[in-house]
């Protein structure tokens, strides 16, 4: 049954608060008379159920996307320290073979076995950087059949080497040929692709968002709100002031905590991640200094003219990059290597490759090491930061999740009841 | 109602699902910019045979101002290779450069201070620094295979040839390789820029070119399956070759003859004439013919004549 305007007003008040009786304006009056209430007060009752709800599902929805953004940001700067290590790890095997070939026939068996153990540590990230992210899977295929014949010529220069023959620095060049058209090209792409993505993922919090999405909400429940005081003499429905005030609540919890990660996001990336990626690119850049300065003396006489440019170009990477503690033994190296290069260029060529095969504690292989390892120390710590910076937040993230479906359900229920009430009333 | 609210909810938790990346790409290599265009700094020329004149030790003074700057420096830097075996290699054992374009330097410098020993600089150099280096002073002399032809005259001096080398190509034994014509439809490697490609594509154009940068990739190509022969330079053949049990010279006349001289710099009048009478002492004390039997005569297979001197510059 359909009931009219012109029925008269309930005289009792079950949930209202005592306010004041406003007078119905005449062309209210009017209008009165032809408006079916109960319909009305039906559709109010959707919309303010609607936006609750929606509002609720949208904060959510945007919570758990901001959630699962900062888990893939943390994925990420994972995936950036690895595909990093592979790269540093690639150039020190190339520096190492380098170096090897140096000494002559008989490569040191310590050398083999970093070299052979720098490969491994490669061929394990690999597959662990294809688990994590299946966007690389294409690109890190690739990788592996680059490497794959990387080694192959290293190997074969290895082989001819020991047989006294030649054409294994023919070889030699041909792997490293291969290592920086084929292999670091791949590399620097998976390093730029995740360092992209984590950085978009760290953009990822929504506090405007979600405040926008609180104040539509909150909008509809004053319109309602509006739309029911008018025809019922009453200012606030009690249901409608309590849902709103929960979505408020809501509404500046969420977006407070959405800008405090944001802030937290912000400060993990200039400071952990930024760390992480400088040791990253300081250590690859020591070790493709070194791997240059061994070629300059495989290829002798050309050290001084043609390949120390290139070392110099990887010392102002490493003097751009590296830390403190990192930037002390490099340039503790970079002393080791001029001695290297002032031997070269006197002419004493077997004093250079003496300087430069040695392994003793004070020699650049040594002090390049303490780099390496340095840079490496620098670059896991601050990539292990900075991923679980990252996640942290999470369980206080998914509590209020579950708090704002929660608010919001007791929201429409507390607007469907505020007006439901009214509704009584009318009857 | 509940219905659309239900749709809407499923909507929104599938746009929550989504977050997958797309797949990184590995940007194509930038093309790397065009080389200007050297400036023309050689005329066209023809190779008549006067080319292999050089300056006459006789005629001149052997003791300028070349050859002293090289006696106060105490030191003849000499450009060389040092992948090149029997000519310019380093010896994996020993770390040191050997060959016989070694032994001319040695021998270079032996006549400037009476004993090379310790008055030797090797810079390992590649074909394309061998004319910069000469002039701009960073080396006093090239021994490294370097063909004596009239365009490079008009850059730099030479000195009288001291090997007739001359083009061959290498294959692999029991192909069935033997002669030039069995090249059709072979690939023949040569390093990029020279003219041995030219040179067996005028004798057999049915041989399909394949290039390098030099002549060691060429070997690569060669050992890896990539090629089906080589083609150079005889005497480098001949080190490639020892190098491979596998791999054979082509027993036929040179495609086109290459003969090596020894480079300076174009003012260096003197020190040309100084190595023009090194070599002929040694073609009298029988230094030269010593080098080539220990060298070159195993591995090439044929007995080494000096060639006699050209003057007239």
């Amino acid at each position: 049954m359909t009931q009219t305007a012109g029925a008269p007003a309930p005289t009792t008040v079950a949930t209202a608060p005592a306010t004041p009786a406003v007078p119905a304006p005449a062309a209210a009056s009017a209008r009165d008379l032809t408006e079916d209430v109960p319909r009305l007060l039906n559709r109010l009752q959707v919309l303010a159920v609607a936006a609750c709800v929606l509002f609720g599902a949208l904060a959510a929805i945007l919570q758990v996307l901001s959630w699962q953004a900062n888990g893939r940001a943390a994925d990420n700067t994972e995936q950036v320290v690895r595909v990093q290590q592979i790269q540093s790890l690639l150039l020190r095997a190339d520096a190492v073979a380098t170096n090897s070939y140096l000494v002559g026939g008989l490569e040191p068996a310590a050398a083999r076995a970093e070299y052979d153990e720098s490969i491994e540590t490669v061929l394990r990230l690999v597959a662990d950087a294809a688990e994590a992210q299946p966007a690389d899977r294409r690109v890190l295929a690739d990788l592996n059949t680059a490497i794959s014949s990387y080694t192959t010529s290293v190997a074969q220069a290895r082989d001819y080497n020991r047989q006294q023959l030649v054409i294994g620095i023919a070889y030699l060049n041909d792997a490293r040929t291969a290592m920086r058209s084929d292999v670091l090209p791949i590399t620097e792409a998976l390093a730029d692709a995740n360092a992209e993505r984590a950085t978009d993922e760290m953009g990822g919090q929504s506090p405007l968002w979600l405040l926008l999405a609180g104040a539509v909400a909150l909008g509809a429940l004053v319109v309602v709100n509006r739309q029911v005081a008018q025809r019922f003499h009453r200012r606030y429905n009690v249901g409608l002031v309590v849902a709103a005030v929960i979505v408020a609540a809501v509404t500046l919890a969420t977006a407070w905590h959405a800008q405090s990660e944001h802030n937290d996001n912000e400060s993990l990336q200039a400071g952990e991640y930024a760390a992480a990626v400088d040791a990253a690119s300081a250590r690859t850049a020591a070790n493709n200094a070194k791997a240059i300065e061994s070629l300059g003396l495989v290829n002798r006489g050309s050290g001084e003219s043609v390949y120390e440019p290139l070392w110099q170009d990887q010392a102002e990477i490493v003097r751009d990059t590296a830390d403190a503690l990192t930037l002390m033994d490099w340039e503790a190296y970079v002393e080791a290597h001029a001695a290297i290069r002032d031997a070269d260029d006197g002419g004493d060529w077997d004093a250079a490759v003496a300087l430069a095969t040695d392994t003793a504690d004070g020699s650049a292989t040594a002090l390049l090491d303490q780099v390496d390892a340095s840079a490496a120390l620098e670059a896991e710590t601050n990539g292990a930061q900075a991923a679980e910076g990252f996640r942290s937040g999470g369980s206080f993230s998914l509590v209020l999740i579950v708090v704002t479906g929660l608010g919001a359900l007791i929201a429409a229920f507390a607007a469907s009841r505020g007006i439901g009430t009214r509704r009584r009333e009318y009857a | 109602m509940r219905r659309r609210l239900a749709a809407l909810g499923l909507g929104l938790v599938l746009l929550a699902g989504c977050g997958g990346s797309d797949d990184t790409v590995v940007p194509e290599p930038e093309a790397a910019p065009a080389a200007p265009a050297a400036p023309a700094t050689t005329e066209p020329c023809e190779n008549d045979g006067s080319q292999v004149a050089s300056y006459d030790p006789g005629e001149g003074s052997v003791d300028g101002a070349a050859v002293e700057r090289i006696r106060e420096r105490g030191r003849l830097i000499a450009g060389v290779a040092a992948d090149t075996y029997l000519l310019g290699a380093r010896n994996a054992g020993s770390g040191v450069i050997e060959g016989f374009d070694i032994d001319m330097v040695n021998a270079i410098a032996a006549s400037i201070f009476g004993e090379a020993e310790g008055h030797v600089e090797l810079k390992v150099i590649t074909a394309a620094d061998r004319i910069p280096f000469l002039q701009d002073g960073t080396i006093d002399i090239v021994s490294r295979n370097m063909t004596v032809n009239c365009t490079r005259w008009q850059q730099v001096a030479f000195s009288q040839v001291y090997y007739a080398a001359g083009q061959k190509v290498l294959v692999g034994s029991d192909t069935g390789i033997e002669t030039i014509e069995d090249l059709a439809d072979k690939r023949i490697c040569a390093p990029a820029g020279t003219t041995s490609i030219d040179n067996i594509q005028t004798i057999q154009p049915d041989a399909i070119p394949v290039s390098s940068t030099d002549n060691s990739a060429c070997m690569i190509l060669f050992q890896n399956g990539e090629a089906d022969g080589v083609s150079t330079d005889d005497t480098v053949l001949a080190g490639l070759a020892a190098q491979d049990p596998y791999a054979t010279v082509l027993k036929t006349d040179v495609l086109s003859p290459e003969p090596y001289g020894i480079a300076t710099n174009s003012d260096d009048v003197d020190l040309v004439r100084l190595i023009n009478r090194t070599l002929e002492q040694m073609r009298r004390d029988g230094r030269w013919q010593e080098s080539y039997q220990t060298w070159i005569q195993g591995p090439l297979g044929v007995a080494g004549v000096q060639p006699e001197p050209v003057y007239g510059r």
